[in-house]
Formats: structure tokens, C-alpha cells, sequence
């Protein structure tokens, strides 16, 4: 037993004055990357790390941190009635956009991939226009507007549906849906790239190949063929989905109010942005930011493993 | 050989053959048939749409009192009838319209394997999708041409009938009344987004390019935890930057935007990715010709890498273009571009036309951006995917 533990040991300090004496050789690469890796440590890395140690204190910017443990997690769970409207929000328009605008994005790469080659281009920019249209957005105000002069309140007036103005914006009832609406919108973003140009690059000889061995429709080839060689893309196009359907803020602050009526548009983000940029409690949106960046790693994970699976 | 569609035993060369079968109909036959169809479903609109002008004008008379109630014949089903059935006329005209255009421009290019109703279906969906995600862009565009008085009517109208560009010399006077003038807030953006896009290429790029091409130790572990950070929104890494940056006393102070874009995930990530593509016996040969590692990286590997570099300024330039900073600037004189415009955009009812121009105007630069170079991009994603 404890010969076999020695070897153990040996065999990993052998591993590592191998790997130590393989640094020195290549010196200059850690040179090469010395300039990004400090600036990736302090802006990413470090941020993870301090907002993880300030969630346990008690930190306002003007008196020194005060350590209180889990003080701020007891209060964001047991006390705070808010955040739990806000988890609710952010899962709803998570699990809503977040898988309908992944599939979206990749069942519109896939129909616009066979058109020829400047509608496609074309369609490329129609479709990802939105994401990319900094906060044009907002436009959906006017669209959604509360009085008789919205856009969409009037067609549906003219039409019949309703006979009063419906405050789209102002009506718990109706701003999610609203905001998913206008989320979906804008969810083709660097994914959909991915995935367009992943398309692009299928070997054409495996459609050939899968057409003699007798695949009879698109879905089939889609199945067999297609999805099998997109799925770096798919894994590299879900990481992004995941960060863009649980970073939800802009859009809520900016079409439903900050804070919106009944906090029904509050996400996890704005709430975090609530106590960190308006109230300066640093600790508990420390605690904010911990708690959703471990859904997201965890959301990661699961979605990693599950799309490992497609195909094969 | 007899070619059937999905026969097993067909020959692998035989594949390009079927694709290349000829429509069944000829084309002459063909384009007879499908005129007097057309023309069908044409007089068929036509014939709605008179009776249901007709209905109107009778409508409009029982209601100016000229004439009886027991003029209008039968009642509201009449009505509905004629909609329902012109409306069934148009879309039946699109999709029959759609299926000869592709049997009689593209019978040679059809692929295996499509059905045609579905290809039809597939162009539908496309065409109604596509105008509702453009629907909201030019919303925007037209509502920023519109006079007040168009802003505010009912019915709201989607086009202008009266293009003007009073809400562009608006934004121009209510941005030239700021005691802040407005080529600042321009000064600014334009700054931190070239300084912070070089910095990012740079110092990004010559990462990526260690961690394609070498297999140092701790290089894959690097590359991983530069992949979970694309997670990290600056939403999530507001408030410990915010903290970081006052520590480094760099708060209202242009770095505390730039220099975090210099480390930007997303652009290593790409550069990293396509950089494997390039054959490492390019980077053996410069050796053995007794180049250095930078000599290697600035004049073999950044040529080839273009389509890459490119992709990369340009999501770094959306990124920074759009940034507002309002977390860490706080002087007026320091403010970016979209910040300004935001603040404009938050004047409410009454500037609803400007606020209108603001966003056409911020919409339109990364878009044109993209546009011109989207070719590139596209070349660099096809390597995005992450491999397992």
C-alpha cells in the first residue's frame, strides 16, 4: 500500500519537474501570453474571486469591509421577497428565450444556408441586425406604447380586438410576455453567426454519401448529417445563448421602468444593479452576482453534457 | 441504369446525375399553366376587392343617411366572406408564385433529398420571419422622418407621408445647447474604441497565437477558464471592477472602459480557433530559417490570420461603439456617445422624433460595420466551435 502511494507521488513529481522543466524550455511563450493573462486576471478573474470574498461581508465602499458570514444569502433567500420575483423573472425568460432563440438561430442558419449566395448574405444581416443594432430596441416603446398612439395598441383597436389602450408596459400581466417578445428578437446573435458559417463548411460530400445510403428528406440529413459535424458550433452557440438568456437587463430597464411596476420586469441582473450601483450595498449584490454566476457554470455544465449526446 | 430516388444500389457517381433530373412538365407546358393560374387567382382578388369597395361606399352612404339600413345586402357575413376569400386568393397566388419560380428558374439546382412543398414552406416562413425582425428597424427609420404630427395620429402609419429630417436638425440644436459640445461625447467613443480595439488585437492576438501553436504546460487549462469566461457579462463583473478600478484609481477616467476590452474573451477565443487552422509546418519552416517567435508571429502569422483580426476589430468596435460606461464615468466631459444619446433618448413624449434619430443613428454604424465585412466574419466563425 505504501510503496504503491510512493510511486504515486514520485510519478507526479517526476510529472511535474518534467512539466517545469518543459516551461523553461518554452519560456517564451508564457511571455507571449504574459500581457493578456494579467489583464484577464485582473478584469475577469479577479472580479469572480473579490465578488465571491465580498459576498460574505457587510461592504457599503465608505467603512472597510465587516465579515457577517452568510448573512447576506440568509437575507437573499429567507428575506428578500424581491429577489425571489426577480430568480422567477430571470428563469422564466431564461428557459423561454434562451432554448427558443437557440433553435431559432440554428433553424434559421440552416434554411437560409441553401439560398444562393446574396440572399443569403442578405438574410445574414437581416437576421442578426437586431442583436447587434446597439439599443435600437427601444423602438418597442413606441410599438408597445400604453396610450392609443402605440403602434400595436392601434392596429389591434382598428381591428376590433380590444377596445381600450392596453398598457402593454405598465401591466404586470403583460410585460413579460413583452419582454420575451422583444429578447427573442434580438437572441440571433454571435451563435447564429457560428452557426451560418458552420453550415458553410459541412463537407458536401457527405450529403452525397448519406443520399445513396438512402436518407429520403431534409429532417433525416438534418438528424444524421448535418447536426453530427455542426456540434462544435452547437456547444460554442449554447455557451453564448446561456450568457445572453441569463444577463437579461437592458431591455427590462429600458421598456418596462426601473423599477418596474410590481418589480414584474425585475431580473437578477437588475436587482444586482439595484443594490450595487443605486443603494452601494457591495456585499449583498456581491452575493447577487455569486448566486447567478453559479447558475449560469451550473446551467453550462448541464447543457455541455446534454448536447454532447445530438446525433451520435 | 434506372436512377430512383432512395434505390440503395445506385453508384456514388450516379448521385450528381439525379441531382441534375429534369422537371417533369416542360418548361413551355409548364409556364402555360401556371399564367392561366395566376390569372385565376388574380381576377379572384380583383373580383374581392371590388365587391368589398362596394360594400364600404354602401356603408358610408347608410351612415351619411343617403341611404337605407335595408340596402346593405344580407349582413356582416358578406363582409367576412369577401376578406376571408381574398385573403385566401393572395396567399394561395405567393405560395403558387413561389413553387413556379423554383421549378422554372432553379430545376437544375435543386438538391436531393427536398421536397418542394417544403422548400415552399421553408421560403414562406423565412419571408414572414424576416419582415417581422426588419419590421422593428425601419419602424425606427420611418418614425425618425416623421413631422410631429405624424408621430402623434391615429391611426399611426408605418411610412411617413411627409419625409422630413426635422428630428436629425433637432437632435443637432438640443445636442448643441449641452455645455458639453457634441463632438466631446464623439472624441470620447471614437478614443476609447480605437484604443481599446488596438490593444485588444494585439495583446489578444499574440496570446492566441502561444495557445493554438504550442503545447506549454498550463496552456489548456488557460484556454478553459478563458472559455467559461465567456460567460462573465460585465454585468455580473460590474461591481468587483467598479471596486478594482477604484483601488487602481482609474474610476471616471476613460481606462476603466478600455482597459478591459483589451482582455476580452470572445476575441481571443475566435483568434485561438482559427489560428489552429494554420499548418504548423509554416511555423517549422520560419525555424528552421532562424526566425524568432515574435519575427514569426508579426510577419507569417498575422498576414494570414486577416479574416480573424478583422472579426475581432470588429466585435470589439460593437462592443465599445456601444459601451456607455455609466458605472465608471461620471463627468459630463468624459461621457461616451451612447450615453449622451440615451440621456437624450430619456427626455420622454417630447422628444419622441429625436430620440427616434438618436437611435438611427447609433443602429446604423455597427450595422453598416458589419455589412462591409461580413464576409470575413463569416470565414472566421466557421472555426468558433468549441471542441470537446
Amino acid at each position: 500500500m505504501k510503496s504503491t502511494l510512493g510511486k504515486y507521488v514520485k510519478l507526479k513529481q517526476d510529472n511535474f519537474r518534467y512539466g517545469v522543466e518543459k516551461a523553461k524550455r518554452m519560456k517564451v511563450c508564457y511571455l507571449f501570453l504574459l500581457p493578456y493573462a494579467i489583464l484577464f486576471f485582473a478584469f475577469y478573474i479577479l472580479p469572480i474571486i473579490t465578488s465571491i470574498y465580498y459576498s460574505f461581508t457587510y461592504y457599503n465602499i465608505l467603512e472597510p469591509p465587516k465579515f457577517i458570514g452568510l448573512q447576506n444569502y440568509i437575507n437573499l433567500i429567507l428575506q428578500d421577497q424581491v429577489f425571489l420575483t426577480a430568480v422567477k423573472n430571470t428563469f422564466v425568460i431564461a428557459v423561454i428565450t434562451g432554448p427558443i432563440g437557440y433553435i431559432l438561430s440554428f433553424l434559421f442558419a440552416w434554411f437560409i444556408n441553401e439560398l444562393p449566395r446574396w440572399l443569403r448574405t442578405l438574410a445574414v444581416v437581416v437576421f442578426y441586425a437586431p442583436s447587434i443594432a446597439a439599443n435600437a430596441f427601444v423602438i418597442f416603446l413606441y410599438i408597445f406604447r400604453g396610450d392609443v398612439y402605440g403602434y400595436l395598441n392601434s392596429f389591434l383597436m382598428q381591428f376590433g380586438f380590444i377596445d381600450a389602450p392596453v398598457l402593454w408596459l405598465t401591466d404586470p400581466k403583460t410585460i413579460m410576455p413583452v419582454l420575451i417578445v422583444v429578447i427573442l428578437w434580438m437572441s440571433m446573435g454571435t451563435g447564429f453567426l457560428s452557426f451560418v458559417a458552420g453550415l458553410q463548411g459541412v463537407d458536401k460530400k457527405m450529403y452525397e454519401a448519406g443520399y445513396v445510403d438512402g436518407i429520403r428528406n431534409r429532417w433525416q440529413e438534418l438528424y444524421y448529417i448535418t447536426l453530427p459535424s455542426m456540434k462544435p458550433m452547437l456547444l460554442f452557440g449554447a455557451v453564448m445563448s446561456i450568457t445572453q438568456a441569463f444577463n437579461v437587463c437592458d431591455v427590462p430597464r429600458a421598456l418596462a421602468g426601473y423599477p418596474s411596476t410590481d418589480y414584474a420586469a425585475r431580473t437578477i441582473v437588475t436587482h444586482l444593479f439595484d443594490y450595487g450601483f443605486s443603494r452601494f450595498e457591495m456585499g449583498y449584490a456581491s452575493s447577487i452576482a455569486t448566486v447567478l454566476f453559479l447558475v449560469m457554470i451550473l446551467c453550462n455544465k448541464a447543457i455541455q453534457s446534454m448536447l454532447r449526446k445530438v446525433g451520435t | 441504369m434506372s436512377a430512383k430516388y432512395g434505390n440503395k444500389s445506385i453508384m456514388p457517381a450516379d448521385a450528381a446525375v439525379i441531382i441534375e433530373q429534369p422537371a417533369k412538365m416542360s418548361k413551355g407546358r409548364f409556364a402555360v399553366v401556371a399564367l392561366i393560374v395566376s390569372a385565376l387567382l388574380a381576377a379572384v382578388i380583383v373580383f374581392t376587392g371590388l365587391r368589398l369597395n362596394l360594400l364600404d361606399s354602401l356603408a358610408l352612404q347608410v351612415e351619411e343617411g343617403t341611404l337605407a339600413q335595408e340596402a346593405l345586402p344580407g349582413d356582416a357575413a358578406y363582409l367576412v366572406f369577401y376578406k376571408v376569400g381574398r385573403a385566401l386568393a393572395i396567399a394561395a397566388l405567393a405560395i403558387f408564385l413561389c413553387y413556379a419560380l423554383i421549378r422554372l428558374i432553379d430545376p437544375k439546382r435543386r438538391r436531393p433529398n427536398r421536397s418542394i412543398w417544403g422548400d415552399i414552406g421553408v421560403y414562406v416562413l423565412l419571408t414572414i420571419v424576416a419582415v417581422a425582425m426588419v419590421f422593428p428597424l425601419v419602424f425606427s427609420v420611418a418614425s425618425s422622418l416623421k413631422p410631429l404630427d405624424e408621430l402623434f395620429r391615429f391611426p399611426p402609419r408605418v411610412f411617413p407621408s411627409h419625409v422630413t429630417l426635422d428630428n436629425y436638425s433637432d437632435l443637432f440644436v438640443t445636442m448643441g445647447q449641452s455645455w458639453v459640445p457634441f463632438s466631446r461625447y464623439l472624441v470620447n467613443t471614437v478614443l476609447i474604441t480605437f484604443l481599446g480595439t488596438a490593444g485588444h488585437l494585439v495583446v489578444a492576438s499574440m496570446a492566441a497565437f502561444v495557445l493554438a501553436k504550442y503545447d506549454f504546460p498550463g496552456s489548456k487549462a488557460f484556454f478553459s477558464i478563458v472559455v467559461t469566461a465567456l460567460m462573465f457579462s460585465g454585468y455580473v463583473t460590474g461591481i468587483p471592477n467598479y471596486i478594482i478600478m477604484s483601488r487602481l484609481r482609474m474610476i471616471d477616467t476613460h481606462w476603466a472602459v478600455i482597459l478591459p476590452a483589451f482582455a476580452a474573451p470572445i476575441g481571443l477565443f475566435l483568434m485561438k480557433q482559427f489560428m489552429e487552422g494554420i499548418p504548423t509546418a509554416l511555423i517549422e519552416a520560419a525555424h528552421i530559417d532562424g526566425a524568432g517567435e515574435f519575427r514569426i508571429f508579426w510577419t507569417i502569422i498575422m498576414p494570414v490570420v486577416k479574416p480573424a483580426w478583422l472579426t475581432m476589430i470588429i466585435f470589439s468596435v460593437q462592443g465599445l461603439w456601444n459601451a456607455n460606461g455609466a458605472t465608471v464615468i461620471y463627468s459630463e466631459s468624459k461621457k461616451t456617445l451612447v450615453y449622451a444619446l440615451q440621456q437624450i433618448q430619456a427626455g420622454g413624449i417630447a422628444r419622441t422624433g429625436q430620440a427616434a434619430a438618436v437611435t438611427v443613428i447609433v443602429m446604423l454604424v455597427p450595422i453598416a460595420i458589419f455589412i462591409a465585412s461580413q464576409n470575413q466574419i463569416l470565414e472566421t466563425m466557421a472555426s468558433s466551435g468549441l471542441k470537446d
